[in-house]
């Protein structure tokens, strides 16, 4: 082939190449996530969308399975995992469209989610079994059972290093805790009765959680896996959320269902008295917290309503309608 | 020469049945006694050939000294050994479709897919990824899996980590553990026990 032969085919190529760059669409921007609020609404089979901004209510994404319960969020909050406690199955949702993108059955009564720290993993409690699926996140393919980890588990949440995770067993009322690396419980810490929901505390180092049979929260050293803490707060403690005050903190507000009061105590360690009780209506539950603390959401089962408290000031700012029984809330991180 | 015995012994109290969605295949031959529990609690015994159709929830149990073949929709075939109980359930995803899942809690089960199928066998500590082979998995009382891959590579996976499985060997999964590195079997002996009720 002769050179001006080449050279011509090669300028077409090239004309040709930048016509198709000239009229190919500008690609789409990405969808922001952030700075939303996600709320479970375990009776209307839903997770309201709300910008946590405005208080606007952004979208209600309807579940095909029943009994929407518990919430886990990416890091990025590109993906939302949702617990269908009467179906026994974990929603898997994109938050750029709404849209649930995969359904994955896990045990009966599946009742609460929680990413391990490579997010590689999400794990699942199945009250109806008294066991917990480990979900392969990638792959959404549940690889394993953990047996008999708790009678009539409730919540489960993974120590800051992953080496342990911690369920708590509501019908002996204990915590036990899971060794990662064997799937053995290797030891069991006595809390109170019906104790349902933990959390680990911002500094990583303690796992608080409320006895939803009595009255009070208690808190745990994780490093020596002891109770340092029994803190009464009133009648059927609910779920707990972390917040400063300016330039005090943290303090750990517990919606104590039964009293229609999100309770303020000093998370400092060795602290532990209450510092203020907030009015909210009614049947608090849920509870999610901004990342730079400086917002409480609570759901209230009793009308509801998703409720925000300023921590600056102690008072409810504001309030949106959701669906029916809000009890999961999360914040965008 | 059916004999399938509707028992409808309501072991909840439930009083609707949960509409269920189109039969995912059916069985097609027991020896000894099959017992399947429903989604809504009702109960079906099946003994000899026939055909009893079954559905997604549905919990499929073989009592002692009893096998039974079934044949899924899209052709699949999946015997039980005696004492196997496994729980039918499906993943739904956007970009994949559906995934047949058999959530296999105690027994052996023997597969043999025809074409194309996503299957996954879900055994206490173990999943087992199938797409277009022939396969065994057993499973004890303790939950360790012992996968043996007749034709095909079948994808094993623990919490602890997931590795290729290929035709002619066998690998072991068990609580806490990665699955073993998959070691050469001969699988003529392993599936000896499918002749009477597969063939």
């Amino acid at each position: 082939m002769s050179w001006p032969i080449v050279r011509s085919i090669a300028t077409a190529a090239v004309l040709q190449l930048a016509a198709a760059c000239a009229t190919a669409p500008p690609p789409a921007p990405e969808v922001k996530v952030n700075n939303r609020l996600y709320v479970a609404n375990e009776s209307s089979n839903a997770v309201s969308v709300i910008d946590a901004s405005t208080l606007a209510p952004l979208r209600t994404i309807p579940l095909d399975r029943k009994g929407a319960h518990d919430l886990a969020l990416t890091r990025d909050g590109r993906t939302l995992f949702v617990s269908n406690l009467l179906s026994g199955a974990v929603a898997v949702i994109d938050t750029a469209t709404f849209e649930v993108t995969a359904t994955i059955v896990t045990g009966n009564r599946c009742h609460s989610l929680a990413l391990t720290n490579d997010e590689k993993q999400l794990w699942v409690v199945n009250i109806g079994e008294n066991n917990i699926s480990i979900v392969d996140v990638p792959r959404l393919r549940v690889l394993g059972t953990i047996a008999d980890v708790a009678k009539l588990p409730g919540h489960v949440r993974l120590s800051r290093d992953g080496r342990f995770a911690y369920v708590t067993s509501q019908e002996d009322g204990r915590v036990n805790v899971i060794e990662t690396a064997t799937f053995k419980v290797v030891k069991s810490i006595e809390v109170g009765r019906l104790p349902h929901f933990i959390i680990v505390s911002p500094d990583g180092r303690y796992l608080w959680g409320g006895n939803t049979g009595g009255r009070e929260v208690y808190v745990i050293d994780m490093t020596t896996n002891e109770r340092v803490a029994t803190i009464p707060v009133g009648p059927k403690p609910q779920h707990i959320g972390f917040g400063v005050r300016g330039m005090f903190g943290p303090f750990a507000y517990v919606a104590v269902e039964d009293a229609d009061e999100v309770v303020v105590i000093d998370a400092k360690p060795g602290a532990y008295n209450i510092v203020d009780r907030i009015k909210v209506t009614s049947k608090p539950s849920g509870i999610g917290a901004s990342p730079e603390g400086g917002r409480i959401y609570v759901g209230t089962q009793g009308n509801d309503q998703l409720q925000v408290i300023d921590t600056g000031t102690h008072r409810v700012i504001g309030s949106v309608p959701v669906g029916i029984k809000p009890v999961g809330v999360v914040a965008t991180q | 020469m059916l004999s399938v015995l509707l028992l409808t012994l309501l072991a909840t109290g439930v009083g609707v049945a949960r509409a269920q969605t189109a039969s995912i295949g059916s069985v097609e031959n027991t020896i000894g006694t099959l017992i399947v529990r429903r989604a809504d609690g009702r109960v079906d015994e099946v003994r000899g050939k026939g055909s009893l159709p079954l559905y997604e929830g549905d919990e499929c149990h073989t009592e002692k000294a009893s096998k039974a073949l079934i044949k899924l929709s899209d052709g699949t075939q999946v015997a039980m050994n005696a004492e196997t109980k496994f729980r039918y359930q499906t993943r739904q995803e956007r970009t994949k479709g559906t995934t047949k899942i058999f959530k296999l809690l105690l027994g052996e089960l023997w597969m043999r897919t025809v074409g194309p199928s996503q299957i996954e066998v879900e055994t206490p500590v173990a999943t087992a990824a199938i797409k277009g082979t022939e396969f065994n998995i057993k499973v004890d009382g303790e939950g360790k899996s012992t996968l043996t891959v007749i034709e095909g590579v079948v994808e094993f996976g623990t919490p602890f980590g997931t590795c290729p499985i290929p035709k002619s060997t066998q690998s072991f999964g068990e609580r806490g553990k990665r699955c073993t590195k998959p070691v050469p079997v001969d699988p003529a002996p392993v599936t000896a026990w499918i002749a009477d009720v597969a063939r």
